[in-house]
């Protein structure tokens, strides 16, 4: 009790210095993100429920593969020269195992065959994703657009293996 | 001699673009440099006014370009400054006055006899943005830490990359306030040049001075003593290739700041 009330008395102290206890998020912060949204669509011509579903397609589809802090990805697209990139965060919590990625693999496999899509369970997990900001990124992945198809290509290849040894078994 | 020709553009309107050329114009003349200054700005001339050399202009852009007059004829000489020059905007005609290819053109002659052709661009993303830049190989963009200021520079950004003959171009922060940036209520410098990724040549605070400056029409550059005036020299120097280090404004604007330097000083011992 007593420990409340001296909390309680320094933040009113706090306060009393313009300092409120419970800081929101400054002007500043609100600013560099709202602009970095606004210049992504600017410079791409996506829109923001384009960019939402870009964002949640790249978390599916990498989570098959590491165990990463969905919330905290970050997407973004940077001009350097005449080369527009898209950098893409993810900190990675853990990697998988070997077991663990195929029967991601596996049950996406069986996810197609029944070929179903589930759209409303999609927008919710969107609103979740959407507050995620300022924690550090462990990896960065800098990727071209050519490079992002030759990936696409690529995971299709990988995709093509899975069904193979499937068929084996 | 085969002057550089630089445009000074913003996209946005009231960041200091007209302030900016004024400034860095003078600065590049006190340095020792030939510096002719072209308004594009049709219908809406300033530069003359910053200057103070709006009772001198007899001829403008559209009279050399309609050939009423020859373009020696049409450049002013700055009242201080021998190697200074303004080849001023008609105030009475809008955009269409002159083409891309005429502007090129004046360019390419003033290019033989001077320096340093800085070109003033018109707010705005139209037809008088793309006559001012047809001339210019370098671009200086304007902007403030402002959202809406920072926004427009982006697309200006992407506008001079798609131009061919934009070899460089690099960013000009304007009216950085260095007590917003301190609380966390405005974005830094290093925010802005992030989210741009372009290469900084200059930060200019936030100055009082500019106003009377430019109620007077006498470049901020010309006193010494200004903190903006020093920032706009260094730019000036950066722009000759020279190597001057940014200002660390935190420090010198902040008295409580000063006092505490000083007396560490004293001391002896490094803050």
């Amino acid at each position: 009790m007593s420990e409340n009330i001296f909390t309680e008395l320094y933040n009113r102290v706090l306060s009393l210095f313009g300092q409120s206890a419970p800081k929101e998020e400054n002007a500043k912060d609100v600013a560099c993100n709202r602009l970095r949204v606004v210049l992504m669509q600017d410079r791409t011509n996506l829109t923001p429920e384009l960019l939402q579903r870009m964002r949640k397609e790249l978390v599916e589809l990498l989570s098959k593969y590491v165990e990463m802090d969905k919330e905290a990805l970050e997407l973004n697209f940077e001009q350097e020269g005449e080369q527009m990139a898209l950098m893409l965060s993810i900190p990675v919590v853990r990697a998988k195992d070997e077991a663990e990625i195929e029967e991601a693999l596996k049950a996406e496999d069986d996810d197609s065959e029944e070929a179903e899509d589930d759209t409303s369970e999609d927008d919710e997990n969107i609103e979740e994703d959407e507050a995620s900001e300022e924690q550090e990124s462990e990896e960065e992945a800098s990727q071209s657009d050519e490079n992002a198809q030759e990936d696409e290509c690529n995971d299709a290849a990988d995709e093509n293996d899975s069904d193979a040894e499937q068929d084996k078994e | 001699m085969t002057g550089r020709v630089i445009v000074i553009t913003s996209g946005k309107g009231g960041v200091g673009k007209t302030t900016t050329n004024a400034n860095i114009g003078t600065a590049l003349a006190r340095a020792g440099n030939k510096v002719v200054m072209i308004d594009t700005d049709l219908g809406l001339r300033n530069l003359d006014l910053l200057l103070g050399l709006e009772n001198r202009i007899v001829y403008t852009i559209v009279d050399v370009v309609e050939e009423r007059c020859k373009l020696k004829q049409a450049l002013v000489k700055d009242k201080k400054n021998p190697n200074l020059c303004l080849l001023a905007a008609a105030q009475t005609r809008d955009k269409t006055a002159v083409t891309e290819e005429q502007l090129k053109d004046i360019c390419d002659k003033l290019k033989k006899d001077f320096d340093y052709i800085l070109v003033d661009c018109p707010a705005g993303i139209e037809q008088g943005f793309q006559n001012a830049v047809a001339g210019a190989t370098e671009a200086i963009v304007v902007t403030t830490p402002e959202m809406s200021a920072v926004r427009d520079a982006d697309r200006i950004i992407g506008l001079l990359e798609a131009k061919e003959e934009i070899t460089s171009y690099k960013l000009l922060l304007n009216r950085v306030r260095p007590n917003l940036i301190k609380s966390n209520d405005m974005m830094s410098v290093e925010d802005v040049v992030e989210i741009l990724s372009a290469e900084l040549i200059g930060i200019i605070p936030e100055d009082t001075g500019i106003i009377t400056s430019t109620n007077k029409g006498e470049p901020i550059v010309n006193d010494e003593k200004s903190l903006a005036g020093t920032a706009y020299r260094n730019v000036a120097q950066r722009i000759m290739g020279n190597e001057v280090p940014f200002l660390n404004l935190e420090e010198e604007t902040s008295v409580l700041a000063r006092v505490k330097k000083f007396f560490s000083n004293l001391v002896g011992k490094e803050k």
